[in-house]
């Protein structure tokens, strides 16, 4: 049921983009998208992870550049070359992480920027604060504010600067129920005013809530856009997944290991609390890759994290082979036999002015296999040049600075790193990120080499396709908890997308 | 966030891109070429100084001289260490004047033997280096604000210990035994002083350590991406404590080798030692943000720096002296002894 | 009322708090300190310390610093001091101290602000030449037999026992803290050093504000070389050296944040006083003065270690709200949603 973008002419519309591209590096984010937004309207935007909304987002705003493309506001071609140009045009976005000063108070921070005389903007402040009906103290500094606290600021911003068009970057994402009815209650006021809205969300029961169109985008490209009176759940659903779906499922089917589900599990949650999760229960079997599946913000990496030693354990119980790893440290947790790749490898990853032999080595520091007390060189080199050729990195030397290497590669060597510890578990947290197609084909071929030696694998991915092509079982999170579990021959694509979500129904009945 | 996400995309393609864009990191980046230049400075300044006056060449004059720059050249050393780390160390200059006067104190007015002494006075300072350690390692306090309270504290301790010796402070402890002057008064053929074998025995050590040793290794990840190093099982937090004891160290090594040189033990010992000692690192190649560091690099312009400092004076009249070296210039009558200048002011 | 309220829980208030206790204790143990003459004398000495702080601080708020303070003070006492001693006007060597002190400003801001350079090297590195053309200027030698009306004028009191150059400073302290907190540029400074991303996203030129902000450390350092010239009397070789560092310790004390974003120019004003006055005070309580700079360390570790546990305190409590936030507590949320969607 595939609908045609819309193509109105700019005339009518509050703000349009046509054509928009935008790459970074080798990376094609945008590719070609057009959208309309009309006056008093809410226009929800929908898609998975990297599907490039924020990145459009950032463009409207002048955040980013675009390499080509058009942007109208009210008619008139804008080029948006700074955020104050765009902020003139009272175009105001959201973000969805507040970008607030900390150590300013909640009044300072809505007032910031203006060019007007500070009593002026009391009373406007003032007034949009008791036109809002929020209880907000203006006076609290808003490093002690809440989250959602620190939201409806950020929306008090947009609306100071009386702006025409509001973005709205998943606002609900950490708002209680009654804030989140309270926002709604904003959002049509604002919306009967004759604003236009675009509201980015995760969660598909508001987009039938609140909008009155909605964009499904899905790998740059506008997929689907209407009237969201013309869709139904299961279509949005179906909207974010890449048209090819099906086939990936048959290719899967060949893949199937035999995995024995009888045998004791060599990593198991209990009841494992944290931040950002609650109550997780996980089994993973010997030589199992168990996909985790879920949106961004559903607790992956916060579990994976915490089961690795970087943040505190509120409850439950970690088991490696049936010994109690809960809360050990970082370096204790790895000596025990789980290892765990970021997913964001330029901040927790690289080490980026360093070789690639220092790179490969880094977790072998705390072991005596490259040395007790001098560095066995020799030891490090063998051991890096041989997981270099296993996958196949394209490096010109082991002393190659690791910023030199294309993303791919780099990923190739924290890999190596960390099956280097001799690990009877890995945890990987989205490992084909931000990787191009040739190097993301290398590194599925590494994970099914590793495989071979019986490492199991915990794949955290919000790439539906990639576990659909390798897992052997599938979870998905959803807010903090594991919410389904599906069997190999249930791994579809439709399924994930559906439970990450939170829209899966058992008896796959359409809503 | 999908926020994020894109960021991390965008940062890793320009990362991949642009390795090293900034100037200097594509200076340190060539940390061999770096030392190029250096050797090149030092040339130089041979030349320069040589020429405009031959005494400079003189091998006895030449290494007395250097003597007196000798605390910058081993304290640097140690403070890469902790700025590999991404940290600062501007507490150093204080604890080899604490270093000194605990040597005095303890030999004279308490009763331990001049080794025991030096000993008392090693475990001290390196205390207190572990003290400003754990401050910014553990309670994530800025390096650079606890180093500046620990230059007040410690150079303040040692002024008080000098109060409870029968000596008047600014008089300074002396009489040593010969065979603790030895140390700093020895010289290899009349020539070459044992400091500068000590030094040099020192450099080939902290070379080794950095480069050659799990250790070194730690510290250059635990400065190059703290992150990264967590979350691949290094105690970051204990390596950079441990770098803040290494130049407290260096500190007592460079007091204990003053204070012999000297002859005389007094609390201010090395109080103005710290813009050299700071300058010597970052001239050495030495990236502020962490990461990069070179012992090589940093021993070739702290020697730069001591050439100038030696040259100048005896070459061109222009006096660049450490107030608080009592050989040195006529001009020093009229300080007073105190640190970190005009302390004096406030009586008025 | 409110605006009281408002006063009270700031963090000067905590450094005024501080200082009038240390005040009232020594009169505790010394009752002859308790006079007008001595309580001013704390003041009076601090003067210098004050304007060089003031003017780190703007550095400091825009999550910098600047460490050639020191020789930037010591090369504008020695020239306006060679300008005096050999007869200038004494407007002519004021403008000319002036112009340098926001010459040297221009050139920090342009090394941190333009070329991006981190700005302890890059001041570190201005620090050591301006050192070095202190030596050139005056030949090595120091500068006497400055005017006498110039000197004596250091002592003529405004407001009892309070010099007019310490009436001045306040003033100036207190005008400048006016116009950064109640006109609308005047929140840009620590806006950049707050979220420098945040500050570009509502519009602020966070290059222009850096520029202005090393300009207006550097004049105010050349004030404080002028002032200490009239002071002290004279100026040697090493005149000014390890100011920087007294200034980082009074805008500390005075609740400045290093990281930037946080303070206000009272604060160092308040922490000057204690830095310049800590001697003085100490004398009056028996201590030698021996005990100056021991205490000094102590205070300063006491109070940055304080402050830096309640700010890692308070950004953890704030991380594990927004990650409980995303929790749901029902786990039959997704169905509800689906249920209540349609």
């Amino acid at each position: 049921m595939q609908r045609v973008p819309d193509t109105d002419t700019p005339g009518s519309a509050l703000l349009s983009v046509r054509g928009i591209f935008k790459s970074f590096g080798t990376n094609a984010v945008l590719k070609g998208v057009s959208i309309d937004l009309l006056p008093g309207e809410v226009l929800a935007l929908i898609g998975g992870n990297g599907a490039g909304k924020s990145t459009l987002m950032k463009i409207i705003m002048g955040i980013y550049t675009y390499d080509s493309g058009e942007i109208y506001v009210d008619n008139e071609r804008v080029e948006h070359n700074s955020t104050k140009e765009a902020l003139s045009r009272s175009v105001y976005m959201v973000p969805q992480e507040p970008l607030l000063f900390p150590n300013m108070t909640v009044g300072e921070n809505i007032t910031m920027g203006f060019d007007k005389s500070p009593s002026e903007l009391e009373t406007e402040l003032q007034a949009a604060v008791d036109e809002i009906g929020w209880h907000l103290d203006l006076s609290r500094k808003a490093n002690t504010l809440s989250i959602a606290e620190q939201e409806m600021v950020e929306i008090l911003r947009g609306i100071m600067r009386h702006s025409k068009v509001l973005i709205l970057d998943e606002p609900t994402s950490a708002l209680a129920f009654d804030e989140v009815k309270a926002l709604f209650g904003v959002i049509k006021g604002l919306r009967d005013k004759g604003i236009g809205i675009i509201y980015i969300t995760h969660r598909l029961a508001e987009v039938f809530e609140i909008a009155s169109r909605v964009c499904i985008m899905r790998d740059g490209i506008i997929a689907m856009a209407g009237n969201v009176s013309e869709f139904t759940r299961d279509d949005l659903v179906k909207g974010l997944l890449p048209p090819n779906a099906e086939k990936t499922a048959e290719r899967a089917e060949k893949a199937a290991r035999s995995i024995d589900y009888d045998a004791d599990p060599v990593l198991e949650l209990r009841d494992f609390s944290g931040y950002g999760f609650k109550h997780v229960n996980l089994k993973l079997y010997p030589g199992e890759m168990l996909g985790l599946a879920g949106v961004v913000g559903a607790g992956r990496t916060e579990m994976a994290t915490t089961v690795f030693g970087r943040d505190k354990v509120l409850g439950g119980k970690v088991l490696l082979n049936g010994r109690d790893i809960t809360g050990l440290s970082t370096k204790k947790v790895i000596a025990a036999g789980v290892n765990y790749v970021s997913e964001d490898r330029f901040c927790y990853g690289i080490f980026s002015l360093r070789s690639v032999a220092e790179n490969t080595t880094s977790a072998l520091l705390g072991g005596k296999r490259i040395g007790s007390f001098f560095l066995k060189r020799d030891e490090e080199n063998r051991i890096t040049q041989s997981y270099v050729d296993d996958f196949r990195t394209k490096v010109t030397g082991i002393s190659q600075d690791l910023g030199d290497l294309s993303g791919g590669n780099q990923q190739k060597i924290v890999i190596g790193r960390t099956f280097a510890t001799n690990p009877k578990v890995v945890i990987l947290d989205e490992p084909t990120r931000g990787i191009d197609a040739a190097s993301r084909g290398d590194v599925y071929a590494v994970l099914q080499e590793l495989r071979q030696t019986g490492v199991s694998i915990l794949l955290i991915s919000s790439d539906m396709e990639e576990v659909v092509e390798l897992a052997d079982r599938a979870v998905t999170m959803y807010q903090g908890r594991i919410n389904h579990e599906f069997s190999k021959r249930d791994i579809n694509q439709d399924n994930l997308m559906a439970a990450s979500f939170g829209a899966y129904h058992e008896d796959g009945e359409d809503a | 966030m999908p926020e994020d996400r894109t960021k991390t995309v965008e940062a890793t393609q320009t990362k991949a891109a642009k390795p090293g864009a900034s100037l200097l990191s594509r200076i340190t980046a060539g940390q061999g070429s770096w030392n190029m230049l250096l050797m090149a400075l030092i040339i130089i300044e041979f030349v320069v100084f040589g020429a405009a006056n031959p005494k400079f060449l003189r091998p006895q004059l030449f290494f007395t001289s250097l003597n007196d720059s000798l605390p910058v050249f081993i304290i640097s050393i140690a403070v890469t260490f902790v700025m590999i780390t991404g940290g600062i160390d501007i507490q150093v200059a204080s604890l080899v004047g604490l270093t000194s006067i605990i040597i005095g104190v303890a030999w004279q007015d308490w009763g331990f033997s001049i080794w025991g002494a030096i000993l008392l006075a090693i475990v001290v300072v390196v205390a207190c280096g572990a003290f400003s350690g754990f401050l910014i390692a553990y309670c994530r306090v800025q390096a650079m604000v606890v180093t500046l309270g620990g230059s007040f504290l410690y150079s303040g301790l040692a002024l008080i210990v000098s109060t409870m010796s029968s000596t008047e402070s600014y008089q300074g402890i002396s009489g040593f035994p010969d065979a603790f002057k030895f140390l700093g008064g020895y010289k290899f053929f009349d020539v070459f002083p044992l400091q500068m074998a000590i030094y040099l025995l020192l450099l080939v050590i902290a070379f080794i350590l950095l480069n050659k040793s799990k250790y070194g290794r730690k510290v250059i990840l635990s400065g190059t991406n703290p992150r990264a190093a967590e979350y691949s099982g290094i105690n970051t937090r204990l390596t950079i404590m441990s770098t803040y004891m290494l130049s407290a160290f260096a500190a007592a090594i460079a007091g204990i080798l003053l204070t012999s040189y000297l002859g005389t033990a007094k609390s201010d010992l090395g109080s103005d030692l710290t813009m050299d000692i700071i300058t010597a690192v970052v001239l050495g190649g030495t990236l502020v943000t962490g990461g990069r560091g070179s012992v090589i690099g940093v021993a070739l312009a702290s020697f730069a720096i001591g050439l100038v400092r030696f040259g100048m004076p005896l070459c061109f009249k222009v006096s660049t002296q450490y107030p608080g070296h009592p050989h040195r210039n006529p001009a020093d009558r009229h300080h007073r002894w105190s640190f970190s200048g005009e302390q004096h002011q406030c009586r008025d | 009322m409110k605006a009281i309220k408002k006063i009270l829980k700031a963090r000067e208030s905590s450094s005024v708090l501080f200082l009038v206790a240390l005040f009232l204790v020594v009169g505790a143990i010394n009752p002859s300190f308790l006079s007008t003459a001595n309580v001013s004398a704390c003041f009076n000495t601090s003067v210098v310390y004050t304007l060089v702080a003031i003017g780190m601080a703007f550095t400091l708020f825009i999550g910098e610093i600047d460490v050639s303070v020191g020789s930037n003070l010591g090369l504008v006492a020695t020239i306006v001091g060679m300008m005096l001693r050999d007869g200038s006007n004494l407007m002519l060597a004021c403008c000319v101290g002036i112009f340098i002190g926001a010459l040297i400003g221009l050139i920090n801001g342009w090394g941190v602000a333009v070329m991006k350079a981190p700005s302890l090297i890059f001041t570190l590195g201005v620090n050591g030449v301006l050192r070095g053309l202190m030596y050139l200027v005056a030949g090595g030698a120091w500068v006497e037999n400055l005017p006498k009306a110039f000197k004596d004028f250091s002592a003529v009191t405004a407001v009892g026992d309070l010099t007019v150059y310490y009436c001045g400073a306040v003033l100036l302290a207190i005008v400048i803290h006016i116009l950064l907190t109640k006109t609308r540029h005047g929140h840009n400074f620590k806006a950049v050093g707050d979220n420098r991303a945040g500050a570009n996203l509502v519009g602020i030129n966070s290059t222009r504000t850096m520029l202005l902000s090393y300009v207006i450390c550097g004049v105010l350092a050349a004030i404080a070389g002028i002032i200490f010239c009239s002071r002290i009397g004279f100026v040697t070789s090493t005149t000014g050296s390890g100011y920087e560092m007294k200034a980082v310790a009074a805008c500390v004390l005075g609740g400045i944040s290093l990281a930037g974003g946080v303070g206000s120019v009272l604060g160092p004003a308040v922490g000057a006083v204690i830095m310049a006055s800590i001697s003085y005070l100490l004398t009056f309580m028996g201590f030698s003065s021996n005990y100056d700079n021991a205490i000094t360390g102590v205070i300063l570790i006491v109070i940055v270690v304080a402050d830096a546990l309640i700010q890692a305190r308070s950004a953890e409590k704030n991380r594990h709200a927004r990650l409980a936030a995303r929790v749901s507590d029902d786990v039959t949320a997704d169905v509800a949603a689906a249920k209540g969607g349609e």
